[in-house]
């Protein structure tokens, strides 16, 4: 088995984006922005150039969950929220897989968000993708997590009471080593941040404001959004500062910073490249499994 | 001279009356007697009340024996707390702590006239000798095998192996506690003397374990290389095991985040090609169901193991109890089947923790092992396992002709679809918890969902010949029947033997597969049945429910269930059989009487 944590190309063959895109055609209703998410992955992929069936893509139940399906890759299309534990077991059975996971807001923050810092504190190498859109798509328009305070839905008829969760700041809390913020509008800073972050060795985090034209609101629409954009290279933003990230990241809701907000410059080893190590020290004068109950003979 | 003795006994936690248990069961082990220990804790993490049970035979057991022949009361308030768990009878020779102040025709167990009463200074030879009251343990070993005959070497033998660290003044100490012990009985004999008859001998390769860690090192065995699980009593100790030696077959353990997590990790492992386990109790098999369902539905190889404990809820953590059946068979919405197989001791364990990975595999779903507390946490001695008999099971994988259009889900006269795993060039598919086409697409279609159904239910049909998976004891024509899974069995077993002694015809079925029933099996085991009783502990009796919604039971058939936490005990079954025979033959009678 080969090094696991920075995939790389094939010398042999090219692969190009169209060889990601699966012949399902996606149900996702016209505008909505992950058929841009969707696109930026293939190219990321194809980048990287890693074959499909080298690449495990799991998610959990939503609009956004749907995207493994649409790819060539081995799909895991599971249950609500759970995409990440699923991810994990994957990585851990076999380190050599590219492994993404991606799903919506609701998913990873609300009946998910219990999963998320221990995936960070385990620092597997797995690229996790929202698809942030503020409401709940495949069920209609109720209320998420990510949804600003005083937000009309259908769940929220006068407005809601609780304050929004930061994706961002909560995964920066979490002690991640790879943050990043990108828009459906921008297909090509989108793709570059989702290339880094699959290529980044360990657990990375990408956060994509993707537009829901069906029961998003306004403000969270492209043209909303980019009224309050702010290109973190356009501000000088220098990556490699966790303070400063975290500063940036409070305004998560109010501006819209794009690109990479952290990356740990020296990252720690990863949890599978350790199990190896593991394995290897252990193994040596293990006893055959089939003796394995010679454990119990008492002497 | 006696072939089997049960010992109970019971104190304060630091009265380290397990640690006794267990170097009785050590030394009795290595005298070349079976031995088997159970151990009972009051809710408190320390210094709550502890008890243990070790039933020492000549001969091989099949469950923690019934009244106790032996009690060891260290204070009367623990001993008491454990009710039927340690039951009393006018054949027990009663030890107690003479510092309780009670006197012998005084002590607090109502109802009975036990064989013998004797008080003993305990703490204060323990004070005496070692001259430290925490030697009380030793003392009582010194009883013993004083009385009993049972690790007059091998205790010592064992001391000297666990005490070595403990330097020379130490062991000295125990060594004079355990002769004082031995010396009072000596100089007050039994009035009927009740010593263990001698042993067949040691004999050697002899295991001594108990059923979680057997249950590990079986999963280990039958090539599982994943687990993930969160801690919950009382079946830990298989994740501790994973997370020691998992490691040196190329394996990994996840102490996860939560239940869910545990089992989702361990479906990603599986979907990736590795065998893999997820175990539990009751709380966290209620959290597991939704993703129970999605292996199911993926079609995806996993073992679940739920060693139960008392429920509802967080019930009763620290005590048996088999009430989770109908939510291991029924538990994860949807038209599902889940085979569910139980071991009935620590040795058999072994068997069906490996035959749960060879159905897993086989079937493509996911498979529950239903334990419980007792047979998880109970030590026994057991022969040799021969592992080599064992046949292992792996998934039926896609081949290169498969490849080349491959259809993961595809419909096969078996229901068993060839399965590809991440990595294989020309295998790539969606696995998913949507309901899905033959190629894995999600679809809303009744009709495609109609026929995944009948796939995925009709697979299991060779379930239904699996007779190895059942054992039938005693006449096979027999009037008279008893039914029993799980630690039960093992109850029942004996209670058939002694029966069937005091000139009863009756038999026993143990299912060792509890779900899909296996009509076939029952309606036979029952075509010759009159009476009969389905034994559980569960106080819906879960077992005989279930089965009656698959099986005309005869109609003398009865349920005898009760609550956990309280033990069945042979002779009280047979009282029962006695009875239901009685019954019997008045109806018979009453057919003979001549007609008008
Ligand atoms: C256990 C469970 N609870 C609820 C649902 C219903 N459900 C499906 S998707 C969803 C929320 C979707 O929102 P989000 O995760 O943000 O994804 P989006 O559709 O917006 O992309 C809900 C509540 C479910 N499938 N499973
Ligand atoms: S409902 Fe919203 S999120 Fe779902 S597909 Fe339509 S636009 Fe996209
Ligand atoms: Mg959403």
């Amino acid at each position: 088995m080969s090094e696991t944590t920075t995939p790389t190309a094939t010398p042999e063959y090219v692969f190009l984006p169209k060889d990601y895109k699966s012949d399902l055609k996606p149900i996702w209703c016209p505008g909505c922005g992950d058929f841009s998410v969707v696109q930026a992955i293939y190219r990321a992929l194809a980048a990287i150039g890693r074959a499909p069936h080298e690449t495990a893509f799991i998610s959990g139940i939503g609009c956004s969950s749907r995207i493994p399906g649409y790819t060539t890759a081995y799909g895991f299309n599971s249950v609500h929220g759970r995409s990440l534990p699923i991810a994990q077991g994957i990585k851990l059975a076999n380190p050599d897989l590219l492994v993404l996971a991606a799903g919506g807001d609701g998913d990873g923050f609300s009946i998910g968000g219990g999963h998320v810092p221990h995936l960070v504190r385990r620092n597997m190498d797995i690229t996790y993708i929202v698809m942030d859109n503020q409401i709940y798509g495949l069920t209609k328009g109720q209320l998420s997590p990510t949804s600003p305070k005083g937000r009309m839905t259908c769940t929220s008829k006068y407005g809601s009471l609780e304050e929004p969760v930061n994706p961002l700041q909560y995964v920066l809390g979490y002690g991640a080593n790879f943050v990043a913020q990108g828009s459906a509008a921008d297909l090509i800073g989108m793709t570059a941040i989702i290339e880094e972050a699959i290529r980044f060795p360990g657990f990375a985090f990408v956060n994509i404001q993707s537009p829901c034209v069906t029961y998003g609101e306004e403000s969270q629409q492209i043209k909303g959004l980019k009224a309050i954009t702010e290109p973190l290279a356009a501000i000088g933003h220098d990556s490699s500062d966790r303070m400063k990230a975290m500063e940036i990241a409070q305004y998560y809701g109010q501006k819209f910073h794009t690109g990479v907000l952290y990356r740990n410059p020296n990252p720690p080893p990863t949890y599978e490249s350790q199990v190896k190590e593991r394995q290897a020290a252990l193994s040596q004068g293990a006893l055959p499994k089939e003796q394995i109950l010679d454990l119990f003979i008492k002497r | 001279m006696r072939k089997d003795l049960v010992f109970g006994m019971a104190g304060s936690g630091g009265d380290g009356i397990v640690s006794a248990g267990e170097s009785l069961l050590n030394a009795a082990a290595a005298e070349g007697y079976h031995g088997m220990m159970t151990k009972s804790f009051g809710s408190q993490i320390r210094g709550g009340e502890s008890s243990c049970r070790v039933r020492i035979s000549t001969e091989h057991l099949l469950n923690p024996g019934g009244d106790l022949d032996v009690a060891v009361a260290l204070n009367w308030e623990d001993f008491l707390k454990f009710g039927a768990e340690l039951p009393v009878s006018g054949s027990t020779v009663v030890i107690y702590e003479a510092a309780t102040k009670v006197e012998p025709e005084n002590i607090p167990l109502l109802g009975v006239t036990p064989l013998q009463v004797i008080a003993v200074p305990i703490s204060e030879m323990a004070k005496a000798t070692a001259g430290t009251e925490r030697a009380k343990n030793t003392v009582v070993l010194g009883l013993i095998a004083g009385w009993f005959g049972i690790g007059r070497e091998a205790v010592l033998a064992g001391f000297r192996k666990k005490l070595a660290k403990k330097g020379e003044d130490v062991l000295a100490a125990n060594e004079r506690a355990f002769n004082e012990g031995i010396k009072f009985a000596e100089e007050h004999p039994l009035k009927a003397p009740m010593t263990i008859a001698l042993s067949k001998g040691a004999v050697s390769g002899k295991l001594m374990t108990d059923g979680n860690d057997m249950c590990a090192a079986a999963a280990i065995f039958a090539g599982c290389q994943f687990f993930s699980g969160y801690p919950i009593t009382p079946s830990t100790e298989i994740m501790q095991f994973f997370g020691e030696h998992v490691w040196k077959y190329g394996g990994a353990m996840l102490q996860a985040e939560d239940e869910i997590a545990g089992i989702g990790a361990a479906i990603g492992a599986s979907f990736a090609g590795k065998k893999a386990m997820t175990a539990t109790s009751g709380p966290g098999l209620s959290l597991k169901t939704e993703m129970m369902g999605l292996a199911s539905i993926a079609e995806l190889p996993l073992v679940i193991v739920d060693v139960q404990r008392g429920g509802p809820s967080t019930g009763m953590p620290t005590k048996p109890e088999q009430s989770d059946l109908f939510a291991a068979a029924f538990s994860a919405h949807g038209d599902v089947v889940r085979p569910i197989l139980a071991p009935t001791c620590v040795a058999d364990t072994f068997r069906i923790t490996v035959e749960a990975f060879n159905l897993a595999e086989e079937f493509q779903t996911p498979v529950i092992i239903l334990s419980d507390q007792e047979i998880s946490q109970r030590k026994e001695t057991l022969d040799p396992i021969d592992t080599s008999q064992f046949k292992i099971v792996n998934r039926l994988r896609a081949s290169a002709t498969d490849l080349q259009d491959y259809n993961r889900f595809k419909i096969t006269e078996s229901g068993i679809s060839p399965i590809s795993i991440p990595g294989m060039l020309g295998g790539t598919y969606l696995a998913s918890g949507i309901e899905h086409n033959e190629d894995g697409s999600p679809t809303a279609s009744g009709d495609v969902h109609q026929r995944m159904n009948e796939k995925r239910i009709r697979k299991f049909e060779p379930l239904h010949n699996r007779r190895d998976l059942f054992s039938i004891e005693g006449n096979p024509t027999a009037p008279l029947a008893l039914v029993a899974w799980g630690s039960i069995a093992g109850v029942c077993s004996e209670a058939v033997s002694i029966a069937r002694e005091e000139g009863l015809n009756v038999k026993l079925l143990v299912p060792y597969l509890v779900y899909p029933i296996a009509e076939g099996v029952y309606r036979e085991f029952f075509a010759s049945v009159q009476r009969g009783l389905v034994v559980e502990q569960s106080h819906l009796g879960q077992f005989y429910r279930l089965l009656r919604m698959y099986v005309d039971l005869p109609k003398g058939v009865e349920s005898m269930a009760r609550s956990g936490a309280n033990p069945f005990r042979p002779s009280e079954i047979v009282v029962v059989l006695h009875r239901l025979l009685a019954e019997l033959q008045h109806s018979q009678a009453g057919k003979l009487q001549p007609q008008e």
